[in-house]
Parts: structure tokens; sequence; C-alpha cells
């Protein structure tokens, strides 16, 4: 089992790449840099494409481990290298290899033209070394290390136009966003090795498999440690209320957005929760709070999509709104249909950035919506692949993400731990991505051009770019059909494929989860097909469509009869500039002028002063004793005198 | 050819040194008159060979420990102890004072002699058991030092000083006189070992100490305190310090001191041991305003050399807390804080004395700006004994304070080592203070060094050498002071 | 052991006899000066690494050295044990880099400087060799005054006012620990550690708990100013802003130790009882020190500065793993020593090369520089990277360790110390974009020379260090294990001493309160062994 046994070798191949291009890059031609990056993800996905091929033949116990070396040792702590492969990993590393070797080829492309190339590929292959870190990590540790890690390569990846102060700020602020969430996430970790001092997932969940769950309104223990870690999970995937790095982290080129922001690091989250799942199926009160998280998340994010201009904002916001379901799906208790959103999403909407970079490539540059239009003459591939991305983002049955996107809503609806009201968030918001993202397509490939056809010169993208997008928008259309049958009575083949993972600890007392509703195909389908995601999908898009292709002028209207919510939401309900007034200045200031110039300047250093001003005045003083004249000196003997045989004659008395 | 009982040779033995010195002295007012302005520097030579043939005849003395001349004086380790000290800081101040006597053009026999003979009667206060024949000693070497504080006869400053001291001096000696006289009203007797039997029969017979004693040990402590210089007695040496010529300077602070501190002991101590309840109060209370008063003010000068003064003032101080403890412990730690002392101040002084330059003009703090690259040897020695004043280990001045503390502590007078602690804080701003003019400053322009003249060098080697040795490697020494303090025998 | 009987003496006064070559060299010879300072302090790093085959898996120290020196009571005793072993050698790593990062910058009086250089570096070797109380207050105040000197003669404008306070500051701490060792002599009758250790141990020796809650505290008062512990860590600041890039290193590097070192090797085990019942106060205070350092670096506008109170913050993070008494937030502590050392050292001899270039520690009069500076600045991130704590480099390691050990004693501490990392990041990465990030906004930055090979060379090896301890921990770790769970062990065998009984000290209680199923882990913990 050559891989299945060295798992290392899938870490070393991206992090030799990225040393090679890091150490040598600077002066070598692109060419050779290509060759380096794409290469060294090739090999890891081949890698990752044969661990699949044994895996499959595998029939031991899993997770399968591989220890290497003892990493971090004191006392009673102990930390191993050590890496482990499980159905889910194997979803995962199948996702971020090949998704993440496409975006390297696109890039090639993309990227043809900028400077600082070599640097571009050293950070893109780091990330890809961390975020197979931590999909492989065997103990929390270890995942801890990828999970900083992809954070500070995607730091580096946002601040690449480090020219620009934007992207450096945006760079900044997602680091330490993502920081405030893994605080919560460290405190996980102590707390979670005070309780079972171990760090080790197996160890963890062996623990866990004699516990039973903990009452749905108690904070015990577990629902602590799942509530921290889920901090964690909120800053890394941008829920509420951290999710303000994400839209500025669109500053960094296209393909890092589309890499990092959308199909590989932000799902970090989901994929810890789903790892945990002994920890959170025990940790009801947890559950809800990510599933709330979660929806809200998802509709909240999804009406700030609706007005944004910027074609990679409205992305942005989308992809928090997603994430914001794979939350709801974990919540509810199906975690399958939330990895499964997770990889759909990761498809299309890998491809819809990707699409958006062609498109501002094609518009050498251009990011506003509203200065393109009637874009799909010029740009064909792009425009088709673009189209059936958004088909699949909106639900429309038969593309990928109709499947994952209906398991989630299904599981709101009818799950183990269903909730109405999350449903129906859950609704509205697959409503209104349907209708911004149409909108945007509309915006963009539709009606008459707004942009000046002499400066701008459309051009179709090279096939380093295209070629990726084709393979994309190919798993976006069947890469959801593996629950197809479901729909006909069947099994849905992902979920069972997972369901190892998820039920290999079941909660004692809780009856498993309930098996799939024996119920005649026909019928299923129809009610599939006939169901609330899909009516609202149909209603957005064609609300779409008669706002901006049959009666153009109905937003603008629109926008000044309802003005302040139209204001609100272009402005993001204003968080950032909460934040800033509420947290940030205040601090600033308080360091500043309390901190630093009255305790520090005035109350420390001043007392010291004044004991030296003390010492060195009373000096002064004594010196004037020194009269210089005789007489008085002798005065002075004869006091000496008088009150040192008094004293003595005192305690002579005294005694 | 006179005949000498075995007993007065042995007599005479044990008072060798004192012998020796007064006979150098009176070698050199003979020799003076035969040998021209110019051949001085022959007298000065001659007065530290004096000195070395003390040295010598300590020694001589040492073998025959014991009372002489019917316990009038009592040679032991102690005396001993104390000689070599007087005698090192006389030697060092002679071998300093060649070339600033030349500078100033006071190079005459007579002050060798008066250093000499002043030497004397330290000797003899170092090894008093009686009363009389302490205060002999004490105006010996006063009146000695009177003269040479006024050696700069052209000097106002210098004049003035040697006034006020004599004032002052024969003033705070009458207080010792008067002391002397009700002791002997109390006690009946004047030998030192002998009175504390006799007032503890008093008190015995009477049911109480005697209170003539009491006020008799008072007044003695103003003729002592004032030649020690501690508070509140301290008022005049600023002024003689900075006025005497500097290598008298140097030795006013240290051998006079050493040897009056050990008659302080043997007083204290011996003959009024069974009163230590009363006159710790003194001593400590003394201790800590000699302190303060001492650190304090030199925090507030800019002149060098006064601002020394009022260091020796503070490390009086130092050695009053060791005094406190009133054991052989403490008197051990007394003696050898001694030692360091006089190598650290006799050694900074003179390097004061070559710096100052003719007419000691340049004392204040900036005229040292700039030295460390100027002479960087001398700014380094000088460096050495301003850090062992400030008490840094490896110095002798820590080793001084360390013991000087310790005993201290050992009768748990905790507060007054605090105080003491605290204080060598405050101390070490006005000693790093020089360094900083020394090394961190620019040099000034209007300098032109003179070169280090071969004697003096000697002496600040010798110096340097001994502040460090006994900052490593006291182990000898500390030795000696311990038998010296049991050589007292206190109960 | 015999292997080498003296090769700790070689050790500690290698540099002080290489002190006496240069003194023979001319003092205009500067290329010579420099070779053989930094031939002698790289020879000095070699020799120090035999010290790595003593044998750690035991308590006992190793390499001892034992004769009287004064009387029978003070000796020159030296040992090293898995604590101490790895500070000597932080010591003799960075005292190399020191110097060759001097190599240019300083110009007049070379000789002095580098003599000064090797000077502390005997006085701080012997610091952590010191085996008797005497010898060590000893070196203690030795390594004051070649650093004074540092400050006030290759300082920066207001170096004198830096160097006075740095030393009367250091100064009255130090002292009333000298009264302090004087009173516990009184009480044992011997300087030696051991020997104290040993009676205290047997119960022959008992303080008063009075008398013991005086002498930790003026114990703890020097090391806490050297550390330097809120609130008394206003000379740090001024000290590094003005002292040469060599003399921070040395003193961020090493001297800073010097007090974190002192705690565990004296406060603790000469006094548990009130290092116990001090715990509580000094954790706050360390926890102040964390955010309040932290913030207060935030909003520094001298790069030099910022970095100082950036040493505050990390410090904090010691002295609470030490004051967990727990042996894996010990170790974690000692690593953090190690780490703090590698790491703002490396911090200020960038800044140092900055300044060598521009001559000022203003951020606003940089800004940009990774256009003309790529190198620089990368390894400038990287240091920053370790600097805050990001996993797998060294400033994780120890950082966790310590709040892995917090936490077993207190949950809020730990809680509230992880709350550091968030700020540490603001700081650091806020400070990196303004040095570093966007377009160059003075104008004379633009031609700057980006770093010179022997500049490379430092911040490389710095780099190399840093990632290698991220990685191999346990080469270090492994050695201190036995130490620190002995120094545990001994804390609680004199506080179950019946002598001691009488005495109300029980720890958990005390130092947190934890649900009460945890407890016997935690006690187990206490006692440095396995937790469950």
């Amino acid at each position: 089992m050559p891989i299945l046994d060295h798992l290392w070798i899938i870490l070393a191949l991206p992090l030799a790449g990225a040393a090679i291009n890091g150490l040598l890059g600077k002066r070598w031609p692109q060419t050779a840099i290509n060759t380096v990056a794409v290469g060294s993800v090739s090999l890891t996905f081949v890698a990752v494409a044969e661990l699949v091929r044994e895996f499959w033949q595998f029939s031991g116990p899993l997770p399968y481990v591989n220890n290497y070396f003892t990493w971090i040792i004191a006392g009673p702590f102990r930390v191993n290298s050590e890496l482990q492969v499980d159905q889910l990993t194997v979803v995962m590393l199948c996702v971020v290899s090949f998704v993440g070797m496409l975006i390297h080829v696109y890039s090639t492309g993309y990227m043809a033209h900028e400077d600082g190339y070599y640097r571009f590929f050293c950070y893109l292959n780091l990330f890809m070394f961390f975020m197979l870190t931590l999909v492989l990590g065997a103990n929390l540790i270890v995942m801890f290390v990828g999970w900083e890690g992809v954070g500070l390569c995607s730091y580096l990846l946002i601040g690449f136009y480090y020219l620009r102060k934007s992207a450096a700020d945006a760079g900044k602020k997602a680091f330490i966003v993502t920081r405030i969430g893994d605080f919560g996430f460290t405190v996980g970790v102590l707390l979670a090795f005070w309780t079972f001092n171990s760090v080790n997932f197996s160890d963890i969940f062996h623990q866990l498999s004699t516990m039973p769950a903990e009452g749905a309104t108690q904070v015990g223990v577990l629902t602590a440690i799942a509530l921290l870690l889920f901090t964690g999970a909120i800053g890394k995937s941008a829920q509420l209320p951290l999710y303000v790095w994400l839209p500025d982290a669109m500053e960094g080129p296209t393909p890092v957005s589309a890499l990092i922001h959308a199909a590989t690091m932000v799902t970090a989250g989901v994929y810890m929760v789903s790892r945990m799942n002994p920890l959170f199926s025990r940790a009801p009160l947890a559950m809800l709070v990510v599933a709330i998280v979660g929806a809200v998340t998802a509709l909240y994010s999804a009406t700030i999509g609706l007005v944004q201009t910027d074609i990679k904002k409205v992305l942005a916001y989308s992809t928090v709104s997603q994430l914001g379901y794979m939350f709801l799906a974990c919540g509810v208790g199906s975690y399958a249909a939330g990895i499964f959103h997770l990889m759909t999403h990761a498809f299309f909407k890998g491809l819809l950035f990707l699409a958006a970079g062609s498109v501002i490539h094609a518009m050498g540059g251009e990011q506003n919506m509203m200065k393109m239009g009637g874009l799909r003459k010029q740009i064909p591939v792009t425009y088709w692949t673009m189209f059936i991305g958004t088909l699949t983002i909106a639900g429309i049955p038969g593309f990928a993400g109709f499947f994952s996107k209906d398991e989630i809503l299904e599981a709101a609806k009818s799950g183990p731990n269903a909730n109405i009201w999350l449903w129906l968030m859950g609704i509205v918001g697959a409503g209104l991505t349907s209708f911004y993202m149409f909108r945007l397509v509309f915006l963009t490939f539709f009606g008459t051009p707004r942009y000046d056809e002499h400066h701008v010169h459309v051009h179709e993208s090279p096939k380093s770019m295209t070629v990726p997008l084709i393979f994309l928008a190919f798993l976006s259309i069947f890469g959801g059909w593996f629950a197809a049958p479901k729909l006909v009575g069947g099994i849905d083949h992902f979920s069972k494929f997972l369901d190892p993972v998820f039920s290999a600890y079941p909660v004692p007392g809780a009856q498993a989860v309930a098996a799939e509703p024996a119920a005649s195909g026909s019928l299923e389908l129809l009610h599939a097909l006939t169901g609330w995601p899909v009516i609202v999908a149909v209603l957005g898009l064609l609300l779409a469509w008669w706002m901006y292709i049959k009666s153009p002028e109905t937003p603008k209207r629109l926008a000044k009869s309802v003005h302040g919510l139209y204001l609100l939401l272009l402005n993001k309900y204003y968080v950032d500039e909460l934040y800033a007034a509420v947290i940030v200045r205040p601090l600033l200031w308080m360091s500043t002028h309390v901190l630093w110039h009255v305790v520090d300047e005035e109350l420390i250093d001043g007392a010291l002063h004044g004991a030296a001003r003390t010492a060195q005045a009373s000096g002064g003083e004594l010196r004037k004793l020194q009269s210089g004249n005789a007489r008085s000196y002798a005065t002075w003997v004869v006091i000496g005198a008088v009150s040192f045989t008094v004293l003595l004659l005192g305690l002579w008395m005294a005694r | 050819m006179i005949h000498l009982s075995a007993e007065q040779a042995l007599n005479l033995r044990r008072i060798a040194p004192e012998i020796v010195l007064c006979a150098f002295g009176m070698l050199i007012m003979i020799a003076d008159p035969f040998l021209g302005a110019a051949k001085q520097r022959v007298l000065g030579w001659l007065s530290f060979l004096g000195a070395l043939a003390a040295l010598a005849s300590v020694r001589f003395a040492a073998q025959n420990p014991g009372p002489a001349y019917s316990n009038l004086l009592s040679v032991d380790a102690f005396s001993i102890f104390i000689h070599v000290v007087v005698i090192v800081a006389a030697a060092l101040a002679i071998l300093g004072s060649f070339d600033y006597l030349r500078d100033e053009g006071i190079e005459r026999g007579e002050f060798y002699a008066l250093v000499l003979f002043a030497v004397a009667g330290m000797g003899i206060l170092a090894s008093a058991n009686e009363l009389v024949t302490a205060f002999v000693g004490l105006e010996i070497s006063s009146i000695a030092s009177y003269v040479l504080v006024g050696f700069r006869k052209r000097a106002l400053i210098s004049n003035e000083a040697s006034l006020k001291y004599f004032l002052l001096g024969s003033f705070s000696t009458a207080f010792f006189l008067y002391g002397i006289a009700m002791v002997y009203g109390a006690a009946g007797t004047t030998i030192i070992d002998k009175i504390s039997d006799a007032l503890s029969r008093a008190s015995a017979t009477d049911g109480h100490f005697p209170p003539l004693a009491v006020l008799g040990l008072g007044l003695m402590f103003v003729g002592l305190g004032f030649k020690v210089v501690i508070s509140p007695f301290q008022i005049y040496a600023p002024d003689v310090y900075q006025g005497a010529p500097t290598p008298v300077t140097a030795l006013l602070a240290s051998a006079p001191k050493a040897a009056t501190f050990a008659l302080m002991l043997r007083i204290f101590l011996l003959s009024f041991g069974g009163a230590t309840d009363l006159w710790f109060w003194g001593i400590a209370g003394s201790a800590v305003l000699t302190m303060f008063v001492g650190n304090l003010a030199a925090l507030a000068q800019t002149n060098v050399k006064r601002m020394l003064a009022y260091s020796s003032i503070a490390h009086a101080g130092y050695i009053l807390v060791a005094f406190a403890a009133a054991t052989d412990i403490g008197v051990a730690a007394v003696i050898f804080y001694l030692a360091a002392y006089v190598l650290m101040k006799v050694g900074a002084f003179l390097v004061i004395a070559h710096l100052g330059q003719r007419g000691e003009k340049r004392l204040s703090i900036q005229d040292y700006a700039g030295l460390g690259t100027r002479q960087p040897v001398l700014a380094a020695v000088f460096s050495i004994f301003l850090l062992s004043l400030l008490g840094l280990p490896a110095t002798a001045g820590f080793l001084g304070k360390f013991f000087a503390f310790q005993a201290a502590l050992e009768s748990h007078v905790i507060w007054l080592v605090v105080i003491a602690a605290i204080n060598s804080v405050i101390g070490a701003y006005y000693y790093l203070r020089v360094i900083i003019s020394m090394y961190f400053w620019e040099p000034s322009k209007d300098y032109t060094p003179t070169p280090v003249a071969p004697a003096l060098g000697v002496a600040l080697f010798i110096a340097v050498v001994g502040t460090v040795y006994l900052g490593i490697l006291p182990g000898r020494v500390l030795d000696f002071a311990r038998t010296a303090a049991d050589s007292l025998n206190l109960h | 052991m015999e292997t080498q009987p003296h090769l700790l003496t070689v050790v500690t006064f290698l540099p002080l006899l290489s002190v006496a070559a240069l003194l023979l060299l001319r003092s205009d010879d500067h290329v010579w000066i420099r070779r053989i300072a930094l031939a002698a302090s790289l020879a000095e790093f070699l020799i120090s690494l035999l010290l790595l085959r003593g044998n750690y898996s035991g308590a006992e120290y190793q390499f001892q050295e034992f004769h009287n020196w004064i009387g029978e009571s003070i000796h020159y005793h030296l040992g090293v044990d898995g604590i101490s072993v790895f500070l000597i050698l932080l010591t003799t790593f960075l005292t190399p880099l020191s110097i060759l990062c001097s190599w240019e910058s300083i110009r007049e009086n070379v000789k002095g400087f580098f003599i000064a250089i090797l000077v502390i570096e005997t006085a701080m070797i012997g610091v952590f060799v010191s085996l008797d109380l005497f010898l060590f207050f000893t070196f203690w105040e030795l390594t004051l005054i070649p650093m004074y000197f540092m400050i006030g003669m290759w300082g920066h404008e207001r170096r004198i006012y830096a160097t006075v306070k740095f030393i009367l500051y250091t100064m009255f701490g130090s002292i009333l620990m000298l009264v302090a060792i004087l009173w516990v002599y009184n009480r044992a009758q011997t300087f030696d550690l051991p020997q104290v250790l040993m009676l205290l141990q047997s119960g022959q020796l008992v303080f008063r708990q009075t008398t013991e809650l005086h002498l930790f505290g003026a114990f703890f008062l020097a090391f806490a100013i050297k550390v330097p512990l809120f609130p008394l860590h206003t000379w740090l600041p001024d000290a590094h802003t003005e002292a040469p890039t060599a003399g921070s290193v040395i003193l961020a590097g090493v001297m800073l130790k010097l007090g974190t070192y002192g705690i565990l090797r004296f406060c603790l085990p000469l006094f548990p009882g009130a290092a116990h019942r001090m715990a509580p106060y000094i954790g706050i205070l360390a926890i102040i020190g964390i955010v309040y350092g932290a913030l207060v670096a935030t909003v520094q506008h001298d790069l030099k500065r910022l970095v100082a109170y950036t040493s505050v913050s990390h410090l904090g993070f010691v002295v609470l793993g030490i004051f967990a008494f727990n042996t894996v937030s010990i170790q974690g502590a000692v690593y953090q020593m190690l780490n703090h050392g590698i790491s703002t050292g490396a911090l200020f001899l960038g800044v140092g090369m900055l300044y060598d270039r521009r001559h000022t520690h203003e951020i606003k009069e940089y800004g940009g520089l990774a256009t003309p500076m790529p190198v620089m600045m990368s390894f400038f991130l990287f240091i920053c990277l370790s600097s805050l704590a990001l996993p797998p480099l060294n400033g994780f390691i120890g950082e966790f360790l310590i709040l892995i050990g917090a936490y077993q004693q207190h949950h809020a501490w730990a809680s509230w110390a992880a709350s550091g990392a968030v700020l540490s990041a603001i700081y650091l990465l806020w400070a990196y974009q303004r040095v570093a990030l966007g377009d160059v906004t003075v104008e004379k930055n633009r031609t700057l020379p980006d770093a010179s090979g022997r500049e490379r060379l430092i911040l490389a090896t710095m780099a190399i260090a840093i990632l290698f301890m991220g990685i191999a921990s346990p080469l270090f770790t492994r050695r201190m294990e036995a130490s620190s769970d002995a120094l545990l062990e001994n804390m609680q065998v004199q506080m179950n001493h019946p002598q001691n009984a009488a005495r109300p000290v029980d720890v958990p209680s005390r130092l947190s309160s934890p649900p009460d199923k945890l407890t016997p882990a935690l006690a187990a913990v206490m006692a440095g062994g396995p937790g469950k």
C-alpha cells in the first residue's frame, strides 16, 4: 500500500513545490515555475487517486493512522505527528487535490502577466500543503497546524498585491479575525485535553462513546468544548459574527478567491465540525447553535448579495451564505449532507469564481457588473460554464447543487433534529440565492454593453483558463448524482459512503439516525421536483429575469422606493463600521491614552522620578546645613552631644 | 651601655612600630635642613621607607603579644590588624603625595614627618588599653593632622579648613576628656578592660548601673564620633576634607577613622559590654542618620572631592551597622570593612589628587568628562575604586558591606540592614554619575592630561590590586580579622 | 561526567579569557578585534555544546564542581540541570550573532564594545551555573555593569537616562535579595543551594510563614524587576530603545531570562509555601502583563519600543507558566524562555539592520520596504510569525504548553492568556504592514540595499533555529522533564512536611476550582506525575 502507508508523500509533494519555487523560482522563467507548481499538485492528485484505489481495497479498521514521530511531549501532554485516513478524509482529499490542481492550471493563465509569479505559486503550493495537513491530521494539534497554516497562506495571498493598501489591510483583517475564532478553538482544545487527557481524535472519540448526550438546555463540558471549537469554525468559515473578513478577502487574485475563499479553506470549519461529530452529537445545545448560526448566516448574507455590484463581492457573500447551509446541515445532525454540499459547492463555487475571473480578465480588470453587460457573445465558454454554475447554485433540478441543497433542507424539515424555522430561513435564502445569482448572470452577459467598447477589448480567456472551467462545469452538473438514486427510492451513495464516519460512535440511548423513509420512487421524485426548494429557485430566476431583462428600470425605482433598506443592504448592515466604532477605535484609544501615557508614563515612571527628585531635593536641603561657619558647627556638636547623652540616660532610666 | 630588663625589652618590642615611626620622623626633621629644596623628594622616600620599616616592625610586635607598660597598651591581634591598616594607608598617601606637593610647591620635609607622627599616634590609639593613653594617642594624631590640613599655606580654603578642624577638634576632644573623668569617677579605673568588671561590681552594690558612667560614655562618644565622622558630628568633615590637600584628605579619611574605630570598639565592647542595650540605640540611630546624611548630601554634590567626603561619611554609617551588632562577628566585620575601605578610599582620593592638577582646579564632575578615552587606564582604575565604594560584587567594598550586613543580621537588627541596603542603592547613583561623566560624556576641550608619576602609579596599583584581591579572595584577611576580633575576648 | 571535570569552569570563563586576548590588541586594530571576538564566541558555543552530553534523565546536577571559596560557608559550586543547560546554550548561541550584528554598526571604541559583550556572556553563564547563593549573586550583579556601559556608551539619544534607570531599577531589586540571601544563610549556615534545599526537605530548616513570605518577596522583587513583570516593566522599553542592537539582543535574549530562571531556581524551591500563597496574585499580574504589554505594543510608533513591549507580553506567559506549578506549564515556560530569546532576539536583529540603514526606529520613516528589500522583509515576516506563535514554529510549542499546563490549574488564567495570541497577531502584523507593505512612502527608502551576506547569514541562522525548535521540541523537553518534575516534587515534599503541616496551604483549592471529578487528576499533575 505505497500511499496508504506513506501518507506523508501527499504532504511532501506540494511542500517541495513551495520550497523549490520559493527559494529558486525568483530567477526562473514562468514555464519552469509552472512545471514545478502544477507538477507538484498534479502528482499530489495522482497520489490521492492512488490512495482512493488502495482505500477501496483496504478492509482493515478505520481510520487508518500513520504515526511518524513524537512532536510535542511534556509530562502527560503528548502530541504525535500522525496522519489518518477514513471516508471523510478521502472525500476532502479528492475535492482539495482535484480543485486545487485545476486552479493551479487556471492560475498559470490568469497570473501570466503578474510579477511575483513565483511568489504566487510558492504560496499556492504551501496552501495545498497546509490544507492537506488539516484534512489528514489525526489529532487536534496537527489539525490546528493546518488550520493556522491555511490562515497564513490566505493572509499572504490576499495581500499578494501588497502595494495596494486595501489588499494589505484585507490580508491582515482576514488573519486577525480568524485568529479571534482560533482563540475560542484553542481554549476548546485546552478544555478537551483537560477532559479527555488527550488531543487524539480516536482517543477522544473512544472516551466519548461511553458518555451519554448532555441535556438540550445544559452547558456541560462537552457542550462547552463543542461551542468553543465551533467558535474557531465561525472564524475560519466566515459565519456570523466573524464573516466580515471574507468579502474583503476578494482583494486577492481571483484564483485565490476560488481555491481558498470558496472551495477549500473556508470549508475547514464544516470539516472540523463533521470530524468532531461524536462530540457535537452529544452536545445538542451546541448543535442547535451551529444550526441557528448557519441558517441565519445563510439568509443574512444572501440579502446582502442582492444589491452588490462587484461581481466578486456577490460571489463572496454567496459563499458565506452557502457555508451557512453547510453548518445548518451539520447543526440538524445531517453531517453527510453538509459534506455533500461542501463538495458540490467546491465545484460550482470554484467554477463561478473562475468564470468571474475569466470575465474580469476579459474586461481587463473591471469588476463592476454595472459596467458590463451583453458579454455572452464575446466569451461564450465563460458564459456557458458560468450559466451552468448558476443553475447549480440556484438548485435547479438535475444539477449538483440541487441534490446537496435539497438534502440539507430535507434534513432541516424532517431530519433527526429538524426545526421548521431553520428550514424556512433556508428556503427563503435559497430563493434569494437564485435571484442574486441570475441577477449576476443577466447583468454580466445579457442586455446591452454598458462599457466603453473602444477601450475595453473583450476577449475569451486562454485554454489554460477555459479548460478548468469546463471540467468544473462538468462536475457541477454530475457531481451530485451520487445522491440521485435516492429520488427514485434508491439510496444516497454519498451519505452511505460516509456513514461509517458519522455513525461510528452512536450516542448511547438515542436511537440511530432514522433510516431512509421507505417510499415509492415515483412519489419521491415528484415530491422532490415540486418541492419548495425548486419552487423558490424558479421564482428567484423569474424575478431576476423580470427585473434585469424584462424591465431594467425596476431595480432603480425599487432602490428609490425603499431607499433605507437599499442603503442598509448596500452597506452590508454597517457591520464593519460598527466593529470599528465599538471595538477597534476604543481599544486603540485606551492603549495609547490610558495604558501607555497615563499608567506607564504618569503613574509608574512618575512615581520613580518623584522618588528620585525627593532624594535630590533632600540632599540639597542637607547641603544648606553646611553654613561653613565654625560656630554653628560647634553648636551642632553640642546638640549632638546633648541628644546622645540624653538618649543614653533616658534608656538608662527606662532600664 | 644601658641594660634593659626583660620586661622593658618586651615593652619596647611591643611598641616597636611607634618607635620606628617616630624615629624616622625625627630623622627627617634632622635631615631636612641639610638637604636643599631640590632634594626634598629624598625625604619623601625616606618617610615611605619609614612606613615600610614600621610595617616590618609590626610583625616584630606581633610575635610578642600581650600588655605593655603595665597594661596601658595591649598589643593583640586586634591592634596588629589596625596597625597594618593604618600604616598601609599612610604609606599609600605618602607615595601619592610626592608629585602633588611638588606641583603645589609645598614639598617640605616636615610634611612627611608629620604624617609619620600622626600614624604613630594612631598606632597608640589602636593598641591603647587605658583611656588617658588613648587620649594622648588621639591628640598626637589630631594635632599632626591639624597642621597637615593647613599645609597649602597659600590656599585660603586650606587655612580655613585647618582652623575649623583645630577648633572643633579640640572642642570635641575636650568632651572626650570629660567623659574619661566621669568614667573614672564611676569605675575607679581607666584601664579599658578593667572598667566593665568595676562597673558591674558598682551596679551590684548600688543595684543599678552607675549613671555617671553612662554620662561618661555619652561624652566620650562625642570625641570619638567626631574623629570617625559620624552624625551628628560629621558636620565639619566636608569643609575640612575639601580644604585639605587631597593626599592629606586621603590619609584623613582613612587612617584616623580606622584607628579611632578600633578604640571605640575597645571602649564600647570591653568597658561597656554590660551596657550594650543602652548604647546600641545610640549607635544604631547614629548609623541611620550617618548613612542618610552622607548619601543624600552626596547626591547633591557636583564637586567630586566634596562628594567623596560625603561618601566617606556614608561609609562610616555602614561600619556602624556592623558595630551595632555588638558581637565578635561584628568586630571582625568592622575591621574587615576598615581594611577594604582604606584601600578604595585612599585610592579614590589619590586619583582625584592627580586629576585636580595644580591648585586643585579640576574637581568638578564636568572636568572628568571623556576621561575614559583620554586616560583609559586611570579612568578604569578610578572606576574600580568607585564600583568598590558602590559595593559591586567581586570588589572589597562589596564584601565589606556583605559581612557588615551579615553581622547585623546575626544580631537580628534586620531593620537596620534593610535601611543600609536601601542607602547603598541611593549611594550607587552618585558613584555611577562619575562613571557617566568619564565614559558617556564628550571630552572637555581645555584639558591636557598629565602623566601619572611612577610613585603615584605604584600607590594606585597597590590600592587596585588590594581592592580586587579583597573582593575575590578575602579569605586570609577575613581569618586575620576574625582572630583579631577573638583576641579582644569579649563575653 | 568525570570525562570533562572542569567543563563548566571553562564554559563560564572562556569569554573572560578571550577578553584578556583582546586587551593585548591595539585598540585601533578593529579587524582583528572583531575576528578574535567572533572566533572566541564561536569556540565558546561549540564547547558549550558538550554540555548536552550530560545525563539529564535524572534530577541531579551535571558537571558539578565544588570548592570552598570564602571560609567554609561560601563555595565555588557549579552545576547544570535540564533547565539551565539550555539557557547556557541560548547565551552562547546568541553571543556570536550579536557580535556579528555589531560588525559594522559599531564604529568607535570597538575594543571596549566587544569586551563588554564577552564579559556579559561570562557573567550571564555564571548566573546559570551557580549553585551557591553568594556566587550566584556575584554573577547576577556583574551582569549589570557591562550592560550599563553598553547602553551608556554605544546607545542612542537618551541613552544615559535609560542606562541609569536600568541599573538603579535592577540594583534596588537585587540589594533586598542580598539581605534575604544573608537571612537564609543565618538560618542554614551555608550559601550552598543544594544543602539549603536538603535542610528544607528534611525539615531541619523551617521558615515561619511570615518570614518565608518576606524572603520570598525579597527574592521575587529582584527577579520580577528583571523579567520584567507588570508593573515593574518601565525600565525595559527605555533600555531597549536606547541600547545598541547587540545590547537589545542580549538584554531581551538572555538577561530577561535571568529573572524567570531565578524564580525557578530559587523562589520556588526555597519558599514553596509563600510561592503557593502568592501564586494567585502573581498569576493575575502575569496575565495583566500579557494583555497590557500587547495593547501598549500595538500603539507604539517606535519599532524598537514596540518589540520591547512585546517582551513584557511574552514574559508574562513565562511567569504564568511557572506559577501554574505544573510540569507541563513549567517545561513550556522554560521552552518559551528559549523561544523568546530566539524570536525577540531575531526581531531586534532585524530592527537593528533597518537602523543601520536609516538610523531611525520611527515606523513612519519606513513603509513599503518589501519592494526594495524583499529578502530581509521575508525573514522579518517569518520571525514575526514565530513570535505570534504560529504552528508549527517554536513560539507555538512554548505558548501552548504553558496554556495546557496553566489550564490544569486555573481555567480563567489560561483563557485570558490565550487572548494574547490574538493580540500578538494584531500588533505584529500591523507593524509588519506599516514597515514592509504598501508603496514606498519615504523616497530615500526606495534605494535601500537588501540584506547583505552577513545579514542573511544571521537571519537564516535564526530562521533555522526557529523552525528546528518548532519541529524538534522533544529534544529539549525530554531533557527538562526530570528537572521540572523534581522541582515540583520537592515543593510538595516541603509543603507536606510535618513541621509545615500546620500551614493552611492546600494548593488545588487555592489555585483553581475545577469540577470535582477531576480534582484527583489535578493533584496528580500538581505532584508532577502523569495526569490521569
